[in-house]
């Protein structure tokens, strides 16, 4: 079976580098997060509409659903073996992933940078 | 192809050394994260929509149950953490050997449950 889906060395590949911004941007989100010296609404979507910030969360949007799509896809494979069913819950992690993705992204342009322009 | 050879895989009889559900656990925590993605994208629309939406997310946050969610989360993104960078290290060969990948994997268990005490602490701070 040779599907692109299916193949091995570039999603490991992949997998790594996602794996390395992953980690260096959860420490960089946790950073922020304590040495905060006060919280709010404000300043948390100033913080978002940072250039800095919102390329970064941006980027670990992204990184987290190749991330994510390649650990899942991994794991069905491994454990599922009933090709219908592999397929079905396939499509399902896709699509929540998918869904996801689009959602964060609607938030991130519309309702943190085009808000915040207009305003 | 059918393949007709007896597996024997009782995963409850089987005793994985320590590195074995390192292994596993990073597995399962990623799974959990997965779960979790959906409802941090929820949180983070709700948190940014209006200062009400973030008070909202707050309130939200510091639910009984939900803490009990947030608290197998950290776990999982700890455990997941220091078990990927165990992982790329042995990639790069280093902890290969037998000893070293088992004082590895407990210093992915001890990193991660130092990590949930943290967090616990400062909950009831």
């Amino acid at each position: 079976m040779s599907v692109y889906v299916l193949e091995g060395l570039r999603p490991w590949v992949i997998q790594r580098v996602s794996g390395v911004y992953i980690a260096l941007f959860t420490v960089y989100l946790i950073y922020c997060g304590v040495s905060a010296e006060q919280t709010g609404f404000e300043l948390w979507r100033a913080w978002l509409f940072d250039p800095v910030n919102s390329v970064g969360v941006g980027l670990f949007i992204i990184a987290v659903l190749f991330h994510a799509w390649i650990g899942i896809r991994d794991v069905i494979l491994d454990y599922i073996h009933n090709i219908m069913l592999r397929i079905f819950i396939l499509a399902l992690v896709l699509g929540v992933l998918a869904g996801s993705g689009l959602w964060a992204f609607r938030i991130l342009a519309f309702r943190i940078l085009l808000l915040s322009v207009v305003n | 192809m059918k393949d007709k050879r007896p597996v024997y895989l009782n995963l409850f009889k089987i005793r994985l050394p320590v590195a074995g559900m390192v292994s596993l656990a990073h597995r399962a925590s990623g799974i959990l994260l997965f779960i979790a993605i959906p409802f941090a994208v929820y949180l983070l629309d709700l948190s940014v929509i209006s200062s009400d939406g973030f008070a909202e997310v707050m309130t939200i946050l510091q639910h009984p149950l939900v803490l009990l969610v947030e608290v197998m989360l950290v776990w999982a993104l700890a455990h997941h953490f220091f078990a990927g960078i165990r992982f790329l290290l042995i990639d790069a060969d280093i902890g290969v050997e037998k000893t070293q990948a088992k004082y590895g994997a407990w210093l992915v268990v001890l990193a991660s449950v130092i990590i949930v005490a943290l967090f616990i602490c400062e909950l009831v701070r």
